[in-house]
């Protein structure tokens, strides 16, 4: 019975730990308040110098993030905008950007693509 | 003849070549995504595989397809000059004249995506 219990606990546990590392997307909208001025409410900007984050990689979002919040990619708007977020906070913004329709998209090569017409 | 004969020819013609000099397809300042595509070729290589990683730190390679023009120039002179970090996108960049990488920036701009 004990055992039981404690493997039932110890999953649903792990579960939802599993889960908050992966990040949480309606957690993520509500940090990127502070990001729609520049990138738009989901992630389509108006302003062509700021990349369209809508529909990216949710694992390369968070990794530039990242970079950006230690310091790693020098750019000094993006690297003050990303200063007090927690590892959490980036992957539930990643998580929330790549969800969204009308950003960017795959660009797979045809097989056999012909370079020259 | 008149001085007015002579000239308004000339006006024209100077008029004509230099609209057809300054034509828009051949303005260096605008990428040309069908020249874009060729030298695009290399970039496919990682951008062109749906859900291709780096091996470590592992991330996705980021998708380009309808990414603004703009930011696409922003990001690979970033990479050409050493700004941003990154091994293997310094060696693709560091080749690319300004002019690639316009053609290149607007070639990924532009592609439509596929059904």
């Amino acid at each position: 019975m004990t055992r039981s219990i404690t493997a039932i606990a110890s999953t649903l546990f792990v579960l939802a730990a599993a889960s908050a590392h992966a990040g949480d997307p309606v957690a993520g909208q509500e940090k990127a308040q502070a990001c729609i001025a520049c990138h738009g409410e989901t992630g389509v900007g108006q302003a062509t110098e700021f990349p369209i984050l809508a529909g990216q990689h949710q694992s390369y979002l968070y990794h530039v993030m990242r970079e950006y919040r230690d310091g790693e990619r020098v750019d000094p708007v993006m690297n003050a905008q990303m200063g007090g977020y927690s590892d959490q906070d980036l992957r539930d913004l990643a998580a929330f950007y790549a969800r969204q329709d009308g950003g960017v998209y795959d660009t797979p090569v045809r097989r056999g693509a012909q370079i020259v017409d | 003849m008149t001085l007015r004969r002579v000239f308004a020819p000339l006006v024209l013609g100077a008029m004509a070549a230099t609209a057809a000099l300054t034509a828009h397809a051949d303005d260096p300042a605008q990428g040309d995504p069908e020249a874009g595509r060729y030298i695009a070729q290399t970039c496919l290589g990682c951008h062109g595989i749906p859900g291709y990683t780096n091996v470590y730190p592992t991330y996705h390679v980021p998708k380009l397809g309808g990414q603004h023009e703009e930011y696409l120039i922003i990001a690979l002179e970033a990479y050409r000059e050493g700004r941003r970090e990154s091994p293997v996108m310094k060696a693709q960049a560091a080749s690319l004249s300004d002019r690639e990488i316009r053609d290149i920036a607007a070639f990924f701009s532009n592609i439509e995506p596929r059904r």
